[in-house]
């Protein structure tokens, strides 16, 4: 089991080794970071499954755990674990002409995401999650200067991208620092024994909400979403592609991790609910207003991240479940359909009648915003029916707001995503022909992983009841905060922990008691 | 409207914030761990400097991360203001006269020897690999800023670097291969543990803080000559009213 900080790790190896190893052979470097790649996904596949009953923790360097760094591994952690060296290896930028300290930015973003899911320390997480951002902040300018659209718009786009998440890091950064100075420790698993009593109040309340927006910035959160279309429309589908449909999903299960374990009072899930329904309803209208693919499609990404907010601000192990579906189904869908809407670029209008030219791309690309959509019997009709349905049962006002805004939402999502099937399948004009033929072709790995994507939709829709059993268990793992703590300090006394922060209040105000006398 | 907000939002922000910190009880910080760290440090990890055990022993992982980024930063920074420079012909700048030069050439290896001294001794003094590579990174930059002309070899700081970076981790990977830890110093195998204070002493740690003094120190001094190498002002500012352009249209659209 210890095996799997090598996911971490080797990557890591790979990339300060990348930028040497070309200086004698340039295809060298290029293999060592795929054969990373390939060794990350054998080592989780080896330990796949062990983790269903009872996770797993190690200390690494072998200092016990409130002293030491622990990663922890439970159901959720292997398999965004996993997904992170599949879906870099998938849209792994193939040619000749990128530069090699690209690549080497692209090992760090997987070993720091990694790291993400897999750490089970308040720092360390932050730590990880700066390399994150750094790392993608590089991967948009250096795309935005390579790539073949406008190379200033991609820079002050980048500079934007890059003020903002620095201003969120700041923001996390303060509230980890609130915490610690309420509890006085980083480990998740003690932070989680000790929040009830030392986190249960303004200051615990005010730390959430500053690592919600500091995090938010990555994961399309409401206020803090403004750099989303412009960078997604500077950088080649495949980074956009990959930031809309894996980053953002690892900065959710970082506020998951932290609301589950560290912040038990229910304002804190309506405030991530308010901030989701306001995101749901506010990228969607501006998705419905807008003329250009990509953009339409960086807003519809706003719009889903919100629904998967205020599906994990519900409470209880449903709640977590119903925002595993959604984050899971929007983890597949929306980088395949950047994929298909990478050879579609430019205005809307210009794509009318090319369901006649291509109708295999056509047909495939009105089965992935179906299931976006929520038809049934796709799968995000069910995970949208879980969070309806979840949402109507909730007694708190907040909640109401948000089924209405999640239904008004929807109507919306319908009436632009029905516009442009319209346009694809409208009958081409004679006058618009030169235009059309203009439009680049996909490429044949874009198309084959769309392709994948609707294969393993359509098997999901087959498999839908060992799917709902996979996710339950995986949500009641997520949320057991006992079986955490257990899990972290297996050979510990807890009361001991317990007792000795108890003691070391006494002596706090033992001093201030003489201080004041 | 926009500044406004921003003003609400950081005024709001700075509040919460004087709030929070009014309630904080000063001078008795709630620190869990340190006395336990202090107690344990010199037996388990046998630094005589305890924040080198901290950094190095108990959240070694986190320095390795801090390590990466700012290799993270640096080759961002080296794409995208290298290659503008790729293109550009030779820089025409004279020395910056006698005193300069031959003040630099006297610091420098002064400089280097603080440098390294700083970072062999980390794990008994404060200091460590930081600072000392830091101090390394200003020594191999005097020499550019008094003589703008003269070549530096990026090979051999990308060289450095990478592997100084590697180090680090295949110490981390050697403790694995004993079946410990990864990142475990050890005492029994290597380098025998001798007695608190001494400069061998601490097991791996010492050689963990080189790679890190290295490391830096190379980083440091690649981005500080990729800056000075970067294309004149003129070139810069063309960029950015292209840039605020383009971004004008943008706008422009938008409504």
């Amino acid at each position: 089991m210890d095996n799997i900080i090598l996911v971490v790790i080797l990557p890591l190896l790979a990339a300060f080794l990348m930028p040497v190893m070309a200086r004698t052979s340039e295809v060298l470097a290029r293999v060592t970071g795929l054969s990373v790649l390939f060794v990350s996904i054998v080592i989780i596949l080896s330990v796949w499954g062990t983790v269903d009953k009872q996770a797993v923790s190690f200390a690494i360097g072998g200092y016990r755990p409130p002293l030491g760094i622990v990663f922890y591994i439970d159901q959720l952690s292997l398999l965004f674990a996993l997904a992170i060296p599949v879906m870099v290896l998938l849209f792994w930028p193939w040619n000749k002409v990128t530069h090699i300290r690209e690549y080497s930015l692209l090992m760090l973003l997987t070993a720091s995401a990694s790291g993400l899911v897999l750490s089970g320390d308040l720092f360390n997480i932050y730590v990880f999650y700066e390399l994150l951002a750094v790392a993608s902040y590089g991967l948009v300018a250096v795309q935005g200067r390579s790539g073949q659209k406008s190379e200033g718009a991609a820079l002050a786009a980048s500079l934007r991208y890059l003020i903002l998440g620095t201003v969120g890091s700041v923001m996390m950064l303060i509230g980890i620092a609130i915490i610690y100075t309420q509890v006085g420790t980083l480990n998740l698993a003690h932070l989680s024994l000790l929040a009830p009593e030392k986190l249960n109040n303004v200051a615990g309340l005010s730390a959430f909400a500053l690592i919600l927006i500091g995090v938010g910035v990555k994961a399309e959160l409401f206020p803090v979403n403004s750099w989303v279309p412009e960078v997604y429309g500077a950088v080649s589908t495949r980074l956009s592609a990959l930031m809309a449909g894996l980053l953002s999903k690892l900065a959710v299960i970082v506020i998951i991790r932290l609301l589950v374990l560290l912040f038990p009072q229910p304002e804190a899930l309506q405030l991530m609910a308010i901030l989701g329904m306001l995101g749901v309803i506010t990228g969607e209208l501006v998705a419905w207003r807008s003329k250009d693919m990509i953009r339409m499609l960086s807003f519809s990404s706003i719009g889903q991240l919100g629904l998967v907010f205020v599906a994990f601000s519900i409470p209880g192990d449903i709640g977590l479940m119903a925002g595993f579906a959604v984050a899971l189904h929007h983890l597949l869908v929306k980088p395949a359909l950047f994929m298909l809407a990478g050879g579609w670029s430019g205005p809307l209008k210009n794509l009318s009648g090319v369901a006649k030219q291509s109708p295999y791309i056509a047909a495939l690309f009105v089965l992935l915003i179906m299931s976006l959509l929520g038809v049934p019997p796709l799968p995000g009709f069910w995970a949208k029916l879980l969070i309806v349905m979840n949402l109507a049962s909730q007694s708190a006002p907040v909640y109401s707001f948000a089924l209405a805004f999640v239904l008004i939402a929807t109507v919306i999502e319908a009436a632009y995503l029905y516009r442009v099937v319209m346009i694809l399948y409208k009958q081409p004009q004679p006058d618009r022909e030169p235009q059309q033929s203009r439009q680049k072709n996909h490429k044949f790995a874009d198309l084959s992983i769309a392709s994948a994507v609707a294969v393993i939709l359509v098997v999901v829709v087959l498999q839908i009841q060992p799917m709902e059993k996979k996710l339950t268990s995986m949500a009641q793992q997520t949320g057991d905060r006992q079986h955490y703590i257990n899990t972290v300090f297996s050979k510990l006394n807890l009361t001991d922990l317990k007792s000795q922060s108890q003691e070391r209040q006494h002596l706090v105000e033992e001093k201030e008691v003489q201080g004041s006398k | 409207m926009r500044n406004f907000t921003s003003l609400l939002f950081s005024g709001g922000l700075a509040f919460l914030l004087l709030v929070l910190a009014s309630q904080l009880p000063f001078g008795n910080p709630v620190m869990l761990l340190g006395g336990e760290i202090i107690q344990a440090a010199p037996d388990e990890v046998g630094t005589a400097n305890l924040v080198a055990a901290v950094l190095l022993a108990y959240r070694g992982i986190d320095t390795l991360g801090e390590l990466a980024i700012l290799f993270t930063a640096t080759a961002a920074v080296g794409l995208i203001l290298g290659r503008a420079h790729a293109s550009k012909a030779v820089h025409q700048d004279k020395d910056s006269g006698f005193i300069t030069t031959r003040g630099s050439d006297l610091m420098m290896p002064l400089l280097i020897i603080v440098g390294f001294y700083i970072i062999f001794y980390g794990h008994l003094t404060p200091g460590g690999g930081f600072q000392g590579g830091v101090i390394l990174a200003i020594a191999f930059f005097l020499p550019v800023l008094t003589r703008p002309g003269s070549k530096v070899d990026h090979g051999m700081i990308t060289i450095i670097e990478g592997l100084a970076g590697a180090g680090f981790i295949m110490i981390g990977l050697w403790a694995m291969l004993y079946g410990k830890p990864f990142l475990q110093p050890f005492f029994d195998t290597f380098l025998g543990n001798s007695t608190l204070g001494s400069l061998w002493s601490a097991g791996t740690l010492p050689l963990l803080y080189l790679a890190v003094g290295l490391k830096v120190g190379a980083e440091l001094a690649g981005l500080l000559v990729t800056i000075a190498e970067a294309p004149a002002v003129a070139e810069a500012t063309a960029h950015t009213t292209e840039a605020q352009a383009v971004s004008e249209t943008a706008k422009v659209e938008y409504k």
